[in-house]
């Protein structure tokens, strides 16, 4: 093989690496902004929508950060009867249902829920990853429920 | 309608005429960190029955609302009265770029009411809210006559860090106008709403001022209240990583 063969397969081994890395970062990128931009809808429909049902539940407020080798989502349950606070876990979904201490209602708002009775909480929270539910751990305090996922 | 005035794009009115006597206390409340000041404020409404007496509108910096309350038509940013205390309660926060002339009028205001102690009572966002049984008290006294009334009581000196957000403007302003002002911050949740960090500043406030405030009726009522501001926190939480709370966390590099 010639001195000009060598080097040219040099080159096209250099332009299939340089391609190969090209497409990654694309595609990255694409996960990247896409990602954002579910979450930003995620936010306004959030926003929106109105953190409690005409059917009688209220929408928790909750948070989610990454600390490390875990990620810990925070949900805020206040009146919240702890015994029957129900964390499930499926695929990338969080499902929480949970009753309340007593019946609970606005009665001195007008219109729109006022005349509702809240009897329990009720959200599913998507999340970026897949859970593995033997491994997340679950703690109430003070009836806010932290959810421990480790990331590995 | 008693009076109304413009301070720069927002209207002030007042519904009756009255000026502060005494030592002259000024309290504002706006939306922040677990709506610490909010909640507190309006317990301090309650207990101290205060009257209100005009409100802050601004149809450029202000969302479109009008606020009910018992069949009254009230202004999005309220103010309420009593003898020697002024408070301004809004449970709506401007736009980013609106604060530094809200914080302006609003200082501005309070001042040619009378005020001479301004008190701004807010939380202090920490990561670890979860894992604290007694929260932890910082305060920033702009004067040696505010650090004295401090002086013997469970705070600590906020010494080194960043503030952001609306009670960040106001801090400035008020030094601006030489106000003895006095911020306390009760370590809190940043995106939950947070009675028992609002029971905490009033308990400081009450020893400072010498006011007698119900906090147990407040502790109480802590949870009712933490279903109640959902809605507002979640609307406030945007408003603040708008304005880059997460700034609060970083450590100064040179003091």
């Amino acid at each position: 093989m010639s001195e000009f063969d060598e080097e040219f397969k040099r080159f096209l081994r250099r332009m299939r690496e340089l391609e190969r890395r090209t497409r990654e970062y694309i595609e990255d990128e694409i996960r990247r902004v896409a990602e954002e931009i579910r979450s930003e809808i995620e936010s306004v429909e959030r926003m929106l929508s109105p953190s409690w049902s005409h059917n009688g539940y209220l929408r928790p407020l909750y948070s989610i950060r990454d600390e490390g080798s875990n990620y810990v989502l925070y949900i805020d349950l206040p009146r919240v009867d702890e015994g029957t606070i129900d964390v499930k876990f499926l695929g990338n979904k969080v499902l929480i249902r949970a009753r309340l201490k007593e019946e609970t209602r606005f009665s001195e708002w007008s219109g729109r829920g006022g005349e509702v009775r809240f009897n329990e909480y009720r959200e599913v929270i998507e999340l970026p990853f897949t859970i593995e539910p033997s491994k997340v751990k679950v703690i109430t305090k003070k009836r806010v429920v932290k959810v421990i996922i480790p990331k590995e | 309608m008693y009076r109304e005035e413009f301070i720069g794009e927002f209207r002030i009115v007042e519904y009756e005429g009255y000026r502060l006597s005494g030592e002259g206390y000024a309290v504002v409340a706006v939306p922040d960190a677990g709506l610490v000041g909010v909640i507190g404020a309006g317990q301090l409404i309650k207990s101290m029955k205060l009257k209100e007496v005009g409100g802050i509108d601004s149809y450029i910096h202000l969302p479109p609302v009008a606020v009910i309350s018992r069949g009254e038509i009230r202004l999005p940013i309220r103010i309420f009265y009593g003898e020697d205390l002024l408070l301004i309660y809004s449970e709506f926060i401007p736009s980013t770029p609106s604060i530094p002339q809200l914080a302006r009028a609003i200082i501005n205001y309070v001042e040619r009411k009378g005020a001479n102690f301004l008190i701004l009572m807010s939380g202090l966002p920490v990561p670890n809210r979860f894992d604290l049984e007694k929260l932890r008290t910082y305060y920033i006294a702009t004067t040696d006559y505010v650090a004295s009334k401090v002086k013997d009581l469970d705070v600590v000196p906020f010494e080194n860090g960043y503030l952001v957000g609306p009670y960040a403007m106001l801090l400035k302003e008020s030094v601006n106008y030489r106000l003895n002002t006095l911020v306390l911050l009760t370590e809190s949740y940043l995106e939950f709403p947070d009675p028992e960090a609002s029971a905490r500043n009033l308990e400081i406030f009450s020893k400072v001022t010498g006011k007698s405030i119900d906090v147990k009726e407040l502790l109480e009522q802590a949870e009712v209240i933490r279903i109640r501001a959902r809605d507002t926190m979640k609307n406030v939480v945007r408003n603040l990583a708008q304005m880059r709370k997460e700034y609060e966390y970083a450590v100064p590099l040179n003091i």
